[in-house]
Formats: structure tokens, sequence, C-alpha cells
């Protein structure tokens, strides 16, 4: 790879259901604002923008990064939209690494949001279903979410007691997030008996509609140390694919994050994930997903990941704590939702978590992704 | 065995598609509150506080600079014409307030394209109705004796609007092309589902294309595909949401038809709800019925049902 | 900053057509992504990523990306999506490339504006509580542009529709664009009123199409044995979105992208042999050409004359074709194969090219690449 590249500054906003107090520019400025303080810079020591909101059916409002400019002061900036659904902020973040790493930045701010009070979240997702094949008979992305952990459920033993384990972590970890929009501990039995939306998924496996922006800050090694003495560095980032309606393709498995995570190990020296990662971030859209990661991500073997989170070894005192930030349980603007987790692991590893800090955290794996699932990336971070 | 689609195209006409969704736009304080002014016939700017520049309507962000610092200012309803144009919706000039630093987009009324002219003196139109939104400001029309106005101090009294209720039709017509063509076609007229061979010929895409995702190689011969399939994954929908096109609960199911090697989406039903979870699993066994109108479309078929006796995967 | 060697090995596109009726996107999009290859020794195989430009909105659907993966050949590889011209996601993959990350990329853009209705893709652009209730969109954006040019250089709308009837002509005999009859001057002038000063055929003609570029390392492209050119400058500026708030007259961000490319090409004065450029109107084309540097301001039209130092858009350029998110990036694989091969586009040994795309409303957002052979 060609330059080093590292986080030097984050921000986020404080998520909510609704903010009727800013108008989607306004939510990307709060955070971006916030970056660029934590990074001790102005907009204009940026290069480069990337903006990374989720699809544009969210929110009205079509190329919105060309609105956008306007509330961040960058006109006359490069500025470029990457959206890839659930995992738009980790591809953001990707594309601005690309900038710095293949020498055409020093400097990117990369600003992920999404307003999603405005519109009507379901049908909207719906629309990412073929309009021939499939759409009249689409739910969200909910319908096919909750039918994998179904199928998952008979052959790796993902039961639904072991994803209200997730629920309860999570939720109890995002009492500590000054940031999180949720902030209610649940028990095993509250989410078994939560209403079902899509069974095997009730009302507690599910994440909050949110409306949030979150901003990172970064920089080439040349430049870090003006921003922080404690940059994270990215060791090794990647975002892979699957065709949706590939032959063969499995629902036990993520193949692109199997494949995301082989690669970028390889590259950053990662061997033994369970023992060389400190702190996990992975984005659960639902539940049953953070179950799916433990195995594909490698903290522990297929089949073994409903004993990994009732042994407590993903709590936040656990030794491979998962979302100590309480992940997407805590807050979900669905489009910032994979640079929030970006932010999260960044600040683990910089020492400055907003919330639970894991003592010590020197390397931090995180996940993110979006699409049918078949959009699937992860970033390894090192102090 | 079939021929391929190229040698006997499908000339369907587009299917029609219309993507209606609504929303409640949050404008933000300074667009809040000039959108609430408007009713009064009050044009409000925002001056700047780094730059002193005012622009007008107001804004949360100065466009030249992002400052977020700014004071509402009341502006004339006066300015001046620097640039025109005509276009489906009318006339649209830009127009700069007297005191503005910036010109702001709007429709030129009681005038015609001949009569308009770069530099010109123009004054607010406004309208009558009493919930015309932005719109209340109906235009700026020539006024060759409208006086120089001033940007004055804000006298507050404006509740600022919170929420813009906001709707957007998308409309589409989207081509069947020559896979999809022929695969609804069949399915109209005949009741039968066909796919094409996988480029390595075990097994058929289903809906059919050109190239395997996977291998990327050309796919092979059209096939027809069995009515039967297997249930790979299901959940059972209680969500009711916007959009929805049929009432809850029903079953999301992803099957695999026999014959198949991609899977297609549809509802299991005709079974008894309460015993849903047990009666459909990933393994189990079931057969589309269709339709008796059918227009082409996945939809023909009316949904899956349980297929009884067959031995279960 | 140094531009680490990226080469723009090959490239491949469908006719661009006012409809394709008889093929989805799927189709063309496959048809690009297996066409590519033709010639260069290298399989998908050798494809380490693939970056796509495309719009939900024109799509209909959202993450429309996602199902096309197959098509694009992405299945198993990294992939991303830009929203935005393809010469943004050619400019990604060039980076990626550059970085060491990857040696061989995929950069693919589609539309098919035939489908909705564009003025739509375009409309839902703008900020919804100034700008929708009024009716200002591009069209607007871009008659105002044109009204003010007219004004400020006392160019006629005759001349306007010399430029258009040159860029048909070209397009017909030397594009890959369907076209029935090359208008004359008479039938631009009488082409229907769009946005005053400019008459239908001087807008930008909106067309459905696909098109692949095949990206590759100095090494790569050296064991291909092919001389192919390289990407030697890149730069992209977005001005601010109100219209209304930008310099009037001038294309601020075209000239600060412009002046960033030619900074990392070495350009100290552009003199390309070549230019291939995205006009949304025919005087959005002269702006971007004066912009570029290419011609002083009100004197693009100079570029039309005989002996002029730059083709400018010997394939048409984007008037009489213009595949809304795929036209830079069609400058792109038309600016390579006029360096590859200059005799078929009447040029003698072409050394350099300008590469121009843009986006938005009324040009908002430019990017430039240069390129040398």
């Amino acid at each position: 790879m060609g330059r080093h590249v590292a986080i030097v500054g984050v921000g986020q906003t404080h998520h909510s259901r609704r903010r009727t107090d800013v108008s989607q520019a306004g939510l990307v400025r709060e955070a971006t604002d916030r970056a660029l303080a934590d990074a001790k810079l102005t907009m204009e020591d940026i290069d480069s923008v990337v903006v990374a909101s989720g699809p544009v059916l969210f929110a009205a409002v079509n190329q919105p990064e060309k609105w956008v400019v306007d509330a961040i002061g960058a006109r006359l900036k490069p500025v470029v939209r990457i959206t890839s659904g659930g995992g738009s902020g980790l591809a953001g973040a990707l594309q601005g690494y690309y900038q710095i790493a293949g020498g055409q930045a020093e400097r990117v701010l990369v600003v992920a949001y999404d307003k999603l009070s405005e519109g009507a979240l379901q049908y909207s997702i719906s629309t990412l279903y073929d309009p021939f094949w499939g759409r009249e008979f689409a739910v969200g992305i909910m319908g096919f979410s909750a039918a994998y952990w179904r199928a998952r459920m008979d052959v790796l033993g993902h039961t639904e007691e072991a994803a209200a384990m997730v629920a309860v972590k999570n939720r109890q970890n995002a009492l500590s997030n000054p940031y999180a929009h949720v902030k209610q501990a649940v028990t095993v039995e509250e989410v078994l008996n939560s209403k079902p939306l899509a069974w095997p998924i009730k009302l507690l496996d599910v994440p909050p509609i949110s409306d949030g922006a979150a901003a990172v800050v970064l920089s080439s090694e040349r430049m870090a140390a003006k921003s922080t003495d404690r940059p994270a560095w990215i060791r090794g980032m990647g975002y892979f694919c699957e065709a949706d309606n590939a032959a063969a393709r499995s629902l036990l498995v993520s193949e692109p994050l199997a494949l995301a995570a082989r690669r970028i190990y390889r590259s950053a020296g990662i061997t033994n994930p369970r023992r060389q990662f400190d702190v996990v971030e992975v984005q659960e859209p639902y539940t049953c997903f953070e179950l799916s990661y433990y195995e594909t991500l490698g903290l522990c073997q297929p089949g073994e990941a409903a004993e990994l989170i009732r042994s407590g070894a993903t709590a936040a005192d656990g030794d491979i704590p998962v979302n100590p930030s309480g992940g997407c349980a805590g807050a979900n603007p669905i489009g910032a939702a994979g640079l929030i987790r970006l932010i999260e692991g960044a600040a683990q590893v910089m020492g400055k978590p907003a919330g639970l800090r894991i003592p010590n955290a020197k390397t931090a794996l995180v996940q993110s992704g979006g699409g049918w699932a078949n959009l699937r990336g992860i970033a390894v971070l090192s102090a | 065995m079939l021929p391929r689609p190229d040698s006997f195209p499908v000339d369907l006409p587009p299917r029609h598609s219309v993507l209606s969704m609504p929303y409640t736009l949050t404008p933000g304080p300074a667009t809040g509150t000039t959108l609430a002014a408007l009713k009064q016939r009050r044009l409000l700017g925002s001056r700047f506080k780094t730059s002193g520049k005012v622009v007008v309507p107001a804004q949360d962000f100065c466009p030249d600079t992002g400052d977020s610092q700014f004071d509402f200012v009341e502006a004339p309803h006066t300015g001046v014409l620097n640039a025109f144009t005509e276009t489906a919706e009318g006339l649209l000039g830009l127009v700069r307030i007297d005191g503005s630093d910036v010109d702001m987009a709007h429709r030129l009324v009681d005038t015609s394209y001949a009569d308009l002219k770069v530099g010109q003196r123009v004054s607010a139109v406004w309208s009558d109705a009493p919930d015309a939104g932005y719109l209340s400001l109906s235009g700026f029309r020539p006024d060759a004796s409208a006086p120089l106005g001033k940007v004055e101090p804000y006298a507050g009294g404006v509740e600022a609007v919170k929420v813009v209720p906001y709707h957007l039709d998308l409309h589409y017509n989207h081509a069947y092309g020559p896979f999809f063509g022929r695969l609804f076609d069949e399915m109209r007229t005949s009741g039968r589902i066909l796919g094409v061979r996988m480029p390595d010929g075990d097994g058929a895409l289903l809906p059919p294309r050109e190239i395997d995702d996977i291998s990327h190689r050309p796919s092979g011969t059209w096939v027809e595909i069995k009515q039967t399939g297997t249930v790979l994954a299901m959940s059972i929908i209680y969500l009711e949401f916007v959009g929805q096109k049929q009432p809850p609960p029903y079953i999301y199911a992803e099957i695999l038809l026999d014959g198949a090697r991609t899977k297609l989406i549809h509802n299991v039903s005709g079974l008894d709800m309460s015993r849903a979870k047990e009666l459909v699993k990933p393994g189990t066994r079931v057969r589309a019925v269709w339709r008796v109108e059918r227009t082409g479309s996945l939809d023909d078929i009316s949904h899956f049902e349980l297929l009884d006796g067959e031995e279960q995967h | 900053m140094s531009f680490p060697g990226v080469v723009v090995l090959a490239s491949a596109q469908t006719e661009l057509r006012p409809a394709w009726h008889s093929a989805q996107h799927v189709d063309l999009i496959s048809a690009v992504s297996t066409a590519v290859f033709q010639g260069t020794g290298l399989t998908l195989e050798d494809v380490d990523f693939v970056i796509d430009s495309g719009s939900d909105v024109l799509d209909g659907r959202s993450i429309s990306n996602c199902g096309f993966l197959g098509a694009m050949g992405a299945h198993h590889k990294e992939e991303s999506r830009v929203e935005e011209d393809g010469l943004w996601a050619a400019a990604y993959g060039a980076a990626k490339i550059a970085a060491g990350g990857a040696s061989a990329g995929l950069i693919i853009a589609y539309s098919k504006p035939s489908e909705s209705d564009p003025n739509l893709f375009y409309k839902s652009q703008v900020e919804p509580f100034y700008q929708r209730p009024v009716g200002f969109d591009h069209r607007a954006a871009m008659g105002m542009q044109a009204q003010r040019y007219l004004a400020d250089h006392g160019t006629s709308v005759g001349a306007l529709a010399e430029l258009v009837v040159r860029r048909w002509q070209d397009a017909a005999s030397r594009g890959r664009v369907a076209i029935d009859s090359v208008p004359d001057v008479a039938g631009v002038l009488a082409s229907p009123n769009v946005a005053a000063p400019l008459r239908q055929l001087m807008m930008s003609r909106l067309v459905d199409g696909a098109v692949a570029v095949l990206l590759v390392s100095d090494e790569v492209a050296l064991r291909c044995g092919r001389s192919a050119p390289r990407i030697t400058g890149v730069g992209t500026s977005m001005d601010t979105h109100a219209f209304a708030a930008r310099r009037a007259g001038r294309l601020e961000a075209a000239e600060v992208a412009a002046r960033a490319a030619y900074r990392q090409a070495g350009w100290a004065h552009p003199a390309p042999s070549l230019a291939e450029v995205s006009g949304s109107s025919a005087v959005g084309e002269l702006m971007v050409l004066e912009a570029a540097g290419l011609a002083a301001p009100g004197r693009g039209l100079d570029l039309l004359e005989h002996g002029s130092p730059v083709a400018v858009n010997r394939s048409g350029g984007a008037l009489p074709a213009d595949p809304i998110m795929a036209t830079g990036l069609v400058r792109l694989a038309e600016a390579a194969r006029q360096l590859s091969n200059p005799g078929r586009y009447g040029l003698a040994a072409p050394r350099s090219a300008l590469v121009h795309g843009t986006g938005g409303v009324g040009m908002q957002s430019h990017c430039f690449m240069t390129l040398e052979v």
C-alpha cells in the first residue's frame, strides 16, 4: 500500500428519533464541526470531502451532497458522494482513505448521515428489490434478514435467546454512550416477549430509526501530528460484495464479509482475531446479524456464536468486547451507522471513547455493510 | 428445449412503476422562519456575522463561506433582475433583492419573456392563497418605479415552521428486455416458468439473464422450471408499513424452484397462520398457485402452497 | 503531488441511443463488462475491483448497484458506488491503483433516462424549500447561464446552432451514437424553446447507454504489451448549491478543477492535443472550454475553427449524446481511443488529452482528467 492513513478526528451528533431543529444539511454540519474541532482543524485545512448517506429516497433529495456542500462550507473543494446503503459510511471512509493513500490529498473529511424521520423507511428500502422480480413481496430488509436468521437458527444454533442476549448487551452498553438515541436496559425475557415484526425478528431485536450524522478526519502520516499525538492508524480496510441472486449464495455465512476478513487480516497481520483484537464494533441492523458476524469474523467457530454471547466474552468486560458503544441498538441513522462504528473503534484505540472505555485497547476491528446483506466491509485500526 | 431470446424477441410495452413517497421534511431554523414570515408577507434574510454578507431568503449557512452565525434581517420587497429564462415552468429569474449580496431564483409574473431586461427593477407579488407556503411570495414583476429598498433589523414575531409535508412521485417505464420479456410472456400466456441454463449446464438461472453472476459467462438455452420448490428461508411478517401490498400477518419466503439454481421471493399462504412457525421452515416443500387473471408478472403466481404428502427435506 | 502511473488500458461502450427499449440495465452493463477485455489479454479474474456510477433516481431502485453487481462482474470483488458522473468513479479507481491497493479495476457507468422523467432527476436535486416550489431546475439554470453568456459576449444563438450542428455531425460520423438525421442550423433554431434562449437541440440530448473502462497499473499495462494513455492529473471541484449565489457568467468550480488537474500533470499552460468535455448545453460546453483555459472568456467558439490547436469533442461530445451519470466516462473512453487511434479521428500524433465530466443543476460540479501517451 502507498502512504499510511490515520483517523485524527471524530465527531457525531446526539442521535434521536426526530430532529426538527435542523435540516438534513444542518445535521451534517453538526458532525462536521465536531470532527474538525476534534482534529484541531478548520474546513480550510481539508483537501477533499466525501459525503456518504443512504439511498436518496430516504429523504427526497437526489445527490444530496450538492446541497450539503453549502452547510459545511466546502464550496469549490472536491466533494463526492459514496452510497452503499447501510455500509455507506464505511464505503465513504474507504474512498477517503484511497485519496490519501494514493497521494491525491493530505486530509479528507468523510461525513455520513441519514435523517430517517423524514421518509417512509420500509417502503423506500423495499425499492431495493428489482421492480420485476420480488419488489411486490419485499419487506424492507427486515423480511429477508429475518428469513436468513431463520435459516441459520436450525443449522448454526442462532437461537432467539442468543439474539436476545445481544440486545441485552448492546442496550446495556448504550446506557453509557452519550450519543445513543435509545437508552433502555432490557432483559432476555423482555426481548423474547416483545412484539414480533418479522418473526423471528421482534421489536427489541430491532435498532431504533434515527436522525444522525457522523464525521471523521482522515490524514496522511505527514500531517497527522498536527491534530493528535494518538491517531488511529488504518492498518487495512476493504469493502466487498456478492451478486444478490447468485446461484448458491449462502444464507449461513456472509461470503463477502468472510472475503473482506481474509484479505484485510492478511495485510494487517491478524492471524488470531479473538486474541489480537482488543475491541470490535459491528453494525448489527438486527441482533441476529451480530451472532453471524462473530463466526464470519473469526471471533469463534461456525455454530459457536450462541455460546460466545452466553459466555459473556463479548460483553464490555469480556475478553473480546463487541459494541461497547451499544452498536446500532443505541442509534441507527442508517447511512451513518458504518462511520459511527469506525468512530467508536477509532475512539477506543485513541483512548477517548465517549462511552464505555476498553482499557489498553490497541487494536480494533470494525465491520459495516449494506444492501441485501451483500455489501460488506471491515477496517482494522491500531494505536 | 427452447430457443435463445434474441432469435424470438418479445416486444412488450415497458412496465409502468410508480414510487410514491410521502415525506415530512425539516427546513431548519432559517428556512423555517422564512417560510412562516412569508405568510405575513415579510421577506427575511440572514446577515452572516463574520462576513457581514446578507443572503435573501434567509439561509442557515452562508453559501460562500459556510458561516453559521447570523442574524435575521427584514428584506425589502424590491430588487433588480439579473438573469432570466423561460421553461415549461414559466418565466424564472435571478433577482437581487435590494441590500442582499446574492441573487435569489424565483418566478417572474405579469410579464413576458420579450419584455424582460437584465438590470430592470422588480417588485414582489404576493399570493392571497392561505396555504401557499413558499409561494406566498408568488414572484416578482417588472416595476420601473420600484423604490430602492433597504434591509432592516428583524422585527421578530415569527414562529418557525418545523416540518414541511412533501411528496415525491417518480414514474418509470421499465424495459422488459429479452429475458424478462420472454419469462413473463410465457407466465402470462401459458403459466410456465422459464429459466436459462447455467453456463455449466447444471441447473437454471431464474430469473433468466444473459450472463451468470458468478462465472460471468454466457448462460445457455431456455429451460422450463418446475413449479414446485423448497423454502430456503422464511419469516412471518407482522409489521405494517407504507406501500405494503397485503395486510399482515403473512409469510415472506425465499424459494428455490426445482431445477433452478437461484431463488425467487414470494409468499407462502393457504395455511393456518397460528401454526405458521411449525408448518413453514427452511426445507418445506411448496407449489405455485396461479391466479386466474394473469398479467405477466411474478404476481401472476398468487402464492405458494404447502406440498402435502411429499417427504420434507 | 505526484500521480503514479495509472493506464487507461481499454474501454467498451454500447451505442448511445435515445431509448434502449429492447434491453434492461443489466443487458447494457453486461455487454460492456464482457467486451472491455477484448484484445487486452486480461480477463475478469485479473480485475481487483469495480467502481460504478449510476443513479437510484434514474434507475427507479434504491442502492441500484446492488441489483447489477453480477452484470458488472463485481461478484466477490471490492465494489463501490459513486453516485456522480462516471469520471469521478474513474478518479476513485485511479487513486486506488496509485495507492498500490490494486493493479486493475473496472470502471462502469450507465444510465437509462428513457425509463423515467429525467427532469425529475434534476428537480429532485435542488433543495426542496426555496428552489423546488418555484420550478427552478436544471433547465432554468442552463437557460439563465446562456442568457447571461450571450449578453456578456455578444454571441448569437445562430452561432450556438452552428456549434450544435458540428457536434451532431461529428457524432454521426465518428461517435457511437444513434442519430437518424443531423439537424441543420435552421432546424436547431426551429426546435422547441426549452429554456430561453436555449432551444431543445442546444441542450444535451439524453440517451441510454453503458460504458466500461479498464484501468490498470503501469506494470500490468507493460505485461499486456499495449501502448495506452496514462492518467497524469485529476482535479475535481464543487460549487455552491444555490445557483443564484454562484459567480455570474463563470464556472468557477470548473476553473478550480482544471487548475488542480494541470498542477498534478505539471502542465504550466494547458495545451492538450485534444479535449473531450461534457456540456449540458451549447453554452455550457463553451463555458467549460473557457474555464479550462483552452479559450479566452467568450472565445470558446474559436476552437471550432480550422487550425484550432485543440481538437475538441471529435466524438461529438455531450450535446448529441448525454447518458447522464455515464457522460464523463464516455469522454474518457473517447479520449483514450483518439489517442490510441488518431488516424480514425483525423488527428496527427496527439500527445495529450483533457477529459471532463460534470454533475448537478447548472453544472455545479466538475472533474478534469489529463491523459498523456
